[in-house]
Parts: structure tokens; C-alpha cells; sequence
């Protein structure tokens, strides 16, 4: 399922990042890597606020809608 | 040992600059955001000169995707720092490691410097500082930059590891395979790149990083030799080489972690920064949240009887200007006579009272006489009185000159019988009479409580009239005004004292005026603004330090993604708020190119510190009732960017999706008190130097071509049309005729505005100096009625075309260094231009046919371009170009 579906306050291990482009690689860089723990802090018409390693990453939808849980 | 340059390298917002500012004692702009630091920074250790300490942009990690980590990442590589001081965040160690274990590959003495530990220990938290120097294999400190702790210990460490020039073991990050194919590919470049960087090259070509292979120059043919084990591994598992090198980074560090930090069992599952991202950032209310917290700024800053008005008449009338007194002095303690025992404010109503009743007699005397002995008798007798006055005077002293009396009672037996009826005193704003106050005790308490007294029977609150007779006007013309340096603790204004100091000194009119009124009076109204402007910027400091500015970009992500631009665009137009010429560099923070060039052209458009200069002055000369003009200002330079955006979005310069949106969200802390009156004062200094570097020889040159004419002659006050400015202005004041300032004045003002904004406030000051009016607000407020019949529209046109369009000279030249390339310069000051002229006739031209005013050949152009511009808004989109895809990190 994909991490934007999610309630928020929930907390979730990333299975894989689908795409193989430059987002993904700046979504891992931030921490978004297989086996990472992320928590859905808020959503608000579309952009999402999740937790991941100890800092809060401000994601858009089609991001969020490609991160895996 | 020549220079030591020591790197400060790290994460985005984990305190590199606040630790640069530590070390050198310099003053560079810190943020709660990330992306404050855009280039490479130099400074000085303190105490040791031959250390350079270097702050670099923050990155995430080595394989940079926007131009300000370019600039990091290259200097690492390939300029390569003696030393590299690396900061990681110690309240997130595990996204920071990862750049740690990168930038320990590169082969450079390092060391970490754990920051934010006050932060840490405040949450419960422990880390083994030893132990994580065992695992990475480089000294490890713990240090708050913010507090100043450790920090010197921590660039003593990173000085000494550079003069040893010598790194330790390097971590076994990777496992496996991965590793076995590292190894081989490390052993085959062996001689081809140099010793140290040799495992960072081995990584590069395993990710077949085809950028740093270049750089690295490593041959084809070893790439070709290795390619089999690189897919080897791949097939083995299961996944790219590059998200290998990524998973194995985060496990080792997931390892590493592990042991070193203890965390505390107390930590609350929802953090209260958490929380109030939940309110802030809210389907609904994020956006009224938003534009309410402009609406409280502006209110500080510019509202009628608000602080910033407060304070801003105190510095033009007081400090800068007469005088002023010092707060609850304004007792006559010194006068004697008619004012004794009076306060300041009650001798001024008094004296407008008795100079009314003088005035208001002497018209209807000269009627009276005129009445009697025909029309322009009473002018005649004047001037025959005033030439045998003059025949028989006698100079007392030297220098005693014949001044011609204004009022003489030349028929004694006439002004016995003439009664001024109904004389009252006007009020300022409405030209009303004022109403009577009275002194019973049922008006008065309702006066305190702030409540409108009627009815009480005693007249209280009615028109406050009055008849004169002869005996009572000679009574009046006794009333001097009063002298306020005669009542309590007065201080004079720094304008008074140059005045009397040049005075003193005898210099001619001539010099007096250029020094008061040229130079002295646009600098003046300048300075004014400090207050202002201290506000503007006490608040954005406030918002930026606690973190709530980074959460504006995420909010404005939503509606800015509606024309292509992604919410980070935001983050360079807060910027631009406080000046224009950093919120240009800050979208270097933007990956593509194109949406990097569209944000330069946009985000000049928020009115920043210099126009906010423009809207106080106009606010608070023609908008006093408006509360709502100044924000307004604020959200009309929001509604152009966005729409603006949606036009460019759909020309075929910049067609396409916008990139996507990440950007890590600083946690709110409560800023200190001395963080935000340290990035307030440095702007307001800024500002004030600005007056005195730029504003004042601006002002010097102005005053100079308004008072002499093409021969260089000096002309009179009166004889200002005949001088080279009138005559400039006048060339090119056709321009701004649509715009309903079509005069010399207007085109100078806003011409000499591309200067520095505020200087539009410093010459319309100047020019208006010869119009009617007590006060430079007054002055200008005649200056805009002498335009035409709609001196508000004209105002409202004036400041609008002022704000938007092109910034400063400054701020130019700044777009097209960021641009690269000049037509994209060109583009954008000729889309600014045209975005302020169009707006500006729009409402003048709109405005003036709703006010009544007729229509003619400019309203029709105004509606045309007005359509025009709706066209390029509301037309169907093109598809993206081909050519403009998203670049990635060159």
C-alpha cells in the first residue's frame, strides 16, 4: 500500500520506492530507504508531512502515492 | 604552514552557520529552514589567522541535485580542504551519518562534531561519543553551536587531524558482494586516480555516476572491465547498483546507531511540533492562518494609532525633525503669562482657538471694508499704508529691514462695528469644526471610558462656534504660538539642530537648503521608516527562527503546484520579503532550471523591506482609514506570482509538470530572544547604511539638478520649472500620464526609485517641497492633487507601479548573474515592467470610469490589456517541451 493511504499517526516500514528516478534518489537520501520507518504526521489537500529517521519531510502526493508500505 | 582551510560540511539546517558565526566571530544570515547558506562562505578562526574556516551549503549527500549543493559538493571533491569539520544533527544521527559515511570515503582528515546536543540531552537521549568514533574511525565531539559549547575544542581537533594529514581506518560500510565488487574495482583503479579518494571513485563508477567519472577521468576501458561484476552484484540482489550502495549505507548506519544512542523511554509518541504542524497546516484554516499572521504584521508596522504610526511620527516629527518631548513632561513649567500651568496639548487647541478667532475676524473686516469703500479698497489702503511706512522707516541696528505689515485696522470706527459670526476651529481630516468639549463631570468621565458625550444639555460634542468682536480679536492677536521647547523636558530634533548649527556657522540659503531640504531631508525621510521597517523585519524573524516559514512553503505548495512551481519557489519570496537581492540567490535551492528561472522572475514581486518604505509612507498619507491597503499590498504580490505563473507556465518557455516536492521540515522551537534582535538589527543596519551610502548622494545629485537650471544657473525656489530635473521629468512623463502621475514629479520619483525603492519616499519628499503644507505628508498629499481629480487612484497608482515593477538596480543586476544568460535577464525586467504598468493602468484607468470620471482612449487600453492578460491566464495549456525535462545535478 502506498504510504499516502495511510491514517495519520501511523506508523509503517517501507517496502520499496517505485520510480528510478532523480525524486527517488532524493527521497532515499532523506532517509526514505527499504526498511525505514515512517510515520504519517498530517496531510493537507494533498501534501503530506511524514516522519522518517528523527526529522519531518514535507512530501506532494505523487511522491507519497510511491513510497510503499 | 600556509593557510589551513577547514570545510564545515553537513546536513541542511544542522547548524553549520551558526557554527561559522561561532568560530569566526562573523555575521552571517542563520534560518530555521533549510537552504539559508546558498555559496561557499570564508572567515577567519578567531585567534589563529592562518586558519580559514569555510561554511558550505548543506547537502544530503554527495550526489547533489540542486545548484547550491553543486557548489559544496565540488568544493569538496575537487578542491579538497585541508580538513573537514562535519556536523551532524545529534536529534536525527541517522539521516546525517549517511552523508558522514560519504564524505569519510573522499579520504580527508575529518571530524564529526555531534551538534544540537543540548537538544538532545533536553529529550532524554544519550550518545557514546567514543564509541561512535570507534565505529566511523575519526575523533568525535559533542558541542552546541548555538550555546558556543565545545566549538572551539571541535575546530582545534579538526586543526590538528589536518596538520597529521593523516586519516584513520575507515569504516566497512559495505557487506558482501558489494564489497568484493568494490575491492576489484578499487584494486583496478589503483594508479589511475589518487591513493586517497580511491574507494570514493570505486563507489562512483559502481553507481555508473557518469558525471563524477568524468571529473574523476577514469578510463573507458576500466569501466568496461568492471561493468560484469557491477551486474553481477545487481542480479545477486536483486536490485540497481545504486539503490545497493544506498541500502547497505543505511543499514551499516541503522548498525552503528544501534549502539551508540540510548533513547530515551519518556519521549512522547506526538511531539508538540507535530501537533502544531496539524493546526498550521490544516486543509482549511492553513491559509487564513497565513494571511492573518501578514494581517498582524502590518498592523504592528503601519496601522493608524498602531506602534509602527506611533513610533514613525515620533522619529519624522520628533527626532529627525522640530523636537519632541520626553513622554509625560509637557507641563509648562518654565512659561509664564498666558500658558502657565497648561499642558502642551491644551496650549496648542487654545492657540488654534484664538488664531481662528484672529483670522476669521480680520476676513470679515477686510469684507466689511471692501463692503463700504468699494471693491479692492481694502488692498489699496494696505499697500498705500505700507509705502509711508516704509518712506519713514528708521533701521534701529544694522541689518534691520522694512517688512511690510500683512494686516493693518485702517478704519478704527469700522472694525469697532464688525462680529466675525460662527468662527470655529477646523478639524484636520474632514475641515469640520471640532466639537465642543465641556468641562462638567458627566462629560468628562464619558470622555475616559473613550464614549461620544451627547445630550447631557450642556452642548457637549456639538459644533464648537463662537462670535469675535473688535475688542475680542484684540484680545486674541495677543496669543503667540506656543513654544514647545517652553513646556516640560524638550528635546530637539536632529533637523532643528543642523538647521541652527549652519545658522550659526553663517553659511549662505543656498548651502542651508542643500543641506536641510536636499540632503538631509531625503535621507530624513528614509530614516523615518526605521520603525517600520524594525517591525516588519522583528516579525519575520520571529516567523523564520521559529520555523514556521519553512511550513508557508509546504502550505503554498498545493496552489503553486496548480501552475507548475513546486512550494520550495515560495521559500526565495519569503526571503524576498526582507530584500530581493538574496531571495534571487535563494532560488538556487530549486533543482530544475527552469522552474529556478521562472521563481528569479517572480519573487522580486513580494514587496520587500525597501517598498514596504513606499507602502507605510503611502498608507499613512493616503489610506489612513484603509487598514487593509498594506496586506493587501502582500497578498496582490502573492496573486501575481500566481498568476503570473500560471501565464508564464503556459508560454513555451517554461511548459511542464513541476518537479516533485521534498523538503525536510525544521522542528519549531521557541527563538531566542537574542537570535531575533541579532537578524533584525542586521537588516535594519543594512538598511540605515544603505541611507547613508546610497539614499544620500541620490539625494545630494536630486537637489542638485532641481536647483539649477541647463546653464548651471542656481534658481529660486519659485523658479523650479526652469531647472534640468523639471525639464528630465517632463521627457519622459508622457509615460506615466495613463498611469494618472504624468508629471515631472511623479516620472522623477519613480525613475530614481530603480536606485533603491525607498528612494520614490526621499524624492517625492524633495520635490514636493515647494508645494502648500505644514509637513512632507502634507506636501505630497497636495502634490498628488495637483495630478488630477482622483489624487487617491493616482496614489494608489503610483505606489502599485512603484512595487511591482522592476526591483532595484541591485536586485537587477542579481537576476542576471543568477539568470546565466542576459536574454533570460531581459525577459525578466521586461515581464516585471509590464506586469507594473499594466496593473497600475488597470486600476487608475478602471478606477477613475467607476469614480466617474469618463472614458477615453486609455481605459480602453486598459480593458484590452486587461483582457489580453486574461487570455494568457485562462488559454488551454501547452504540452511540455521535449527539451525541457528536469535537469539533474550538473
Amino acid at each position: 500500500m502506498p504510504i499516502a493511504l495511510m491514517s495519520i499517526g501511523s506508523r509503517h516500514r517501507v517496502k520499496a520506492v517505485k520510480g528510478n528516478d532523480v525524486a527517488r534518489k532524493r527521497l532515499a537520501t532523506m532517509g526514505f530507504v527499504e526498511g525505514a520507518e515512517v510515520t504519517v504526521i498530517a496531510h493537507s489537500a494533498g501534501n503530506y508531512i511524514l516522519g522518517v529517521c528523527d526529522s519531518r519531510v514535507a512530501v506532494d502526493e505523487a511522491l507519497a502515492m510511491r513510497i510503499l508500505v | 604552514m600556509a593557510n589551513i582551510k577547514i570545510a564545515l560540511a553537513g546536513n541542511p539546517n544542522c547548524g553549520k552557520t551558526t557554527l561559522f558565526n561561532d568560530l569566526t566571530g562573523s555575521d552571517q544570515y542563520v534560518g530555521n529552514w533549510p537552504g539559508v547558506t546558498v555559496e561557499k562562505k570564508d572567515g577567519r578562526l578567531k585567534g589563529a589567522h592562518d586558519v580559514v574556516i569555510q561554511d558550505l551549503p548543506g547537502i544530503y549527500s554527495l550526489s547533489p541535485y540542486s545548484l547550491e549543493e553543486v557548489v559544496a559538493r565540488n568544493y569538496l571533491v575537487n578542491e579538497k580542504p585541508d580538513a573537514i569539520l562535519n556536523i551532524v544533527d545529534g536529534s536525527n544521527l541517522e539521516r546525517n551519518l549517511y552523508l558522514t559515511t560519504q564524505l569519510l570515503e573522499l579520504g580527508l582528515p575529518m571530524v564529526v562534531a555531534v551538534n544540537m546536543m543540548d537538544v538532545v540531552k533536553r529529550n532524554g537521549d544519550k550518545i557514546d561519543a567514543t564509541r561512535l568514533s570507534k565505529s566511523l574511525g575519526c575523533p568525535v565531539v559533542e558541542i552546541s553551536a548555538l550555546k558556543g559549547e565545545g566549538t572551539r575544542e571541535a575546530a582545534e581537533l579538526a586543526l590538528a587531524e589536518a596538520k597529521k594529514g593523516v586519516k584513520g581506518e575507515r569504516p566497512h560500510v559495505f557487506t558482501g558482494s558489494v564489497e568484493h565488487a568494490l575491492a576489484h574495482i578499487e584494486e583496478s583503479l589503483h594508479g589511475k586516480v589518487e591513493n586517497a579518494t580511491s574507494r570514493w571513485a570505486a563507489i562512483k563508477v559502481f553507481e555508473r555516476d557518469k558525471k563524477a567519472i568524468e571529473t574523476l577521468g577514469v578510463p573507458a576501458d576500466i569501466i568496461s572491465h568492471v561493468e560484469d561484476h557491477i551486474t553481477d552484484c545487481e542480479k545477486e540482489m536483486d536490485d540497481d547498483a545504486e539503490s545497493i550502495i544506498t541500502t547497505q549505507r543505511y543499514n551499516y548506519i541503522q548498525g552503528i546507531v544501534g549502539t551508540v544512542l540510548t533513547r530515551s523511554s519518556r519521549r512522547a509518541s506526538t511531539s508538540l511540533s507535530d501537533k502544531i504542524d496539524k493546526f498550521v497546516t490544516h486543509r482549511i484554516l492553513a491559509l487564513p492562518i497565513f494571511i492573518l499572521s501578514l494581517c498582524v504584521m502590518w498592523w504592528l508596522a503601519v496601522a493608524e494609532k498602531g506602534p509602527g504610526t506611533i513610533l514613525t511620527d515620533w522619529a519624522n516629527d520628533g527626532f529627525l525633525g522640530d523636537g519632541w518631548h520626553l513622554p509625560f513632561t509637557t507641563h509648562a513649567c518654565k512659561v509664564d503669562g498666558k500658558y502657565k500651568d497648561m499642558e502642551f496639548e491644551d496650549a496648542q487647541g487654545e492657540f488654534a482657538k484664538q488664531d481662528a478667532s484672529k483670522s476669521k475676524w480680520e476676513e470679515t473686516y477686510k469684507e466689511s471694508y471692501n463692503a463700504k469703500n468699494g471693491e479692492g479698497s481694502y488692498d489699496k489702503a494696505l499697500e498705500a499704508f505700507n509705502e509711508k511706512a516704509k518712506a519713514e522707516f528708521k533701521p534701529e541696528k544694522e541689518g534691520d529691514e522694512f517688512e511690510a505689515s500683512e494686516f493693518e485696522v485702517l478704519d478704527e470706527a469700522l472694525a469697532k462695528t464688525v462680529v466675525a459670526k460662527d468662527v470655529f476651529v477646523e478639524d484636520e481630516e474632514t475641515g469640520e469644526p471640532v466639537a465642543k468639549e465641556c468641562d462638567c463631570e458627566k462629560c468628562s468621565k464619558k470622555r475616559e471610558a473613550g464614549e461620544e458625550c451627547d445630550g447631557c444639555g450642556c452642548g457637549c460634542g456639538e459644533p464648537d462656534k463662537w462670535d469675535v468682536d473688535y475688542a475680542a480679536y484684540q484680545k486674541a492677536k495677543e496669543w503667540e504660538e506656543p513654544d514647545p521647547s517652553q513646556f516640560g523636558v524638550w528635546v530637539p530634533g536632529i533637523g532643528a539642530l543642523l538647521g541652527d548649527g549652519l545658522d550659526k556657522l553663517g553659511v549662505g540659503e543656498t548651502v542651508k537648503s542643500l543641506v536641510v531640504d536636499g540632503a538631509w531631508g531625503g535621507v530624513a525621510t528614509v530614516l523615518g521608516f526605521v520603525p517600520v521597517i524594525t517591525i516588519v523585519f522583528l516579525f519575520l524573524a520571529f516567523l523564520e527562527d521559529c520555523g514556521y516559514m519553512a511550513r508557508v512553503a509546504f502550505i503554498m505548495d498545493r496552489i503553486f503546484r496548480k501552475f507548475g512551481l513546486s512550494g520550495k519557489s515560495f521559500i526565495p519570496m519569503i526571503v524576498g520579503k526582507g530584500c530581493g537581492v538574496p531571495a534571487v540567490m535563494a532560488a538556487r535551492t530549486i533543482e530544475s532550471e527552469r522552474d529556478r528561472r521562472m521563481t528569479i522572475i517572480l519573487s522580486t514581486f513580494i514587496p520587500c523591506g525597501a517598498k514596504t518604505v513606499i507602502i507605510a509612507m503611502f498608507a499613512a498619507i493616503f489610506f489612513r482609514e484603509m487598514w487593509y491597503v498594506a496586506p493587501l499590498m502582500d497578498v496582490i504580490g502573492i496573486a501575481i506570482i500566481v498568476l503570473g505563473g500560471i501565464a508564464l507556465k503556459k508560454s513555451r518557455f517554461f511548459a511542464g509538470e513541476a518537479a516533485p516536492f521534498v523538503m525536510e521540515l525544521p522542528a519549531y522551537h521557541m527563538p531566542t530572544f537574542g537570535g531575533i534582535f541579532h537578524h533584525t538589527w542586521n537588516r535594519v543596519k543594512g538598511y540605515m547604511l544603505k541611507a547613508g551610502v546610497i539614499i544620500f548622494p541620490a539625494c545630494v545629485f536630486l537637489w542638485f539638478i532641481m536647483h539649477f537650471d541647463w546653464h548651471f544657473n542656481l534658481l529660486a525656489d519659485e523658479a523650479i520649472e526652469q531647472s534640468m530635473l523639471h525639464d528630465m521629468g517632463s521627457w519622459i512623463a508622457w509615460f506615466f500620464a495613463p498611469l494618472g502621475f504624468g508629471s515631472w514629479q511623479g516620472a522623477a520619483a519613480s525613475v530614481s526609485a530603480e536606485i533603491a525603492k525607498e528612494q520614490a519616499t526621499a524624492t517625492l519628499g524633495l520635490v514636493a517641497a515647494n508645494m502648500d503644507g505644514a509637513s512632507t505628508a502634507a506636501q505630497i498629499s497636495n502634490l498628488f492633487a495637483s495630478f488630477g481629480d482622483f489624487p487617491k487612484l493616482a496614489a494608489m497608482s503610483f505606489m502599485l507601479f512603484n512595487l511591482f515593477v522592476p526591483p532595484c538596480m541591485v536586485a537587477i543586476a542579481t537576476t542576471f548573474r543568477e539568470m546565466g544568460a542576459a536574454k533570460w535577464g531581459w525577459f525578466a525586467i521586461a515581464f516585471q515592467l509590464f506586469v507594473g504598468y499594466a496593473l497600475a493602468l488597470s486600476v487608475y484607468q478602471i478606477g477613475v470610469l467607476i469614480a466617474g470620471g469618463g472614458f477615453g482612449v486609455w481605459t480602453a487600453v486598459a480593458i484590452l490589456v486587461d483582457l489580453w492578460v486574461l487570455w494568457t491566464i485562462f488559454r488551454p495549456a501547452r504540452k511540455a517541451n521535449g527539451e525541457l525535462k528536469l535537469e539533474n545535478g550538473k
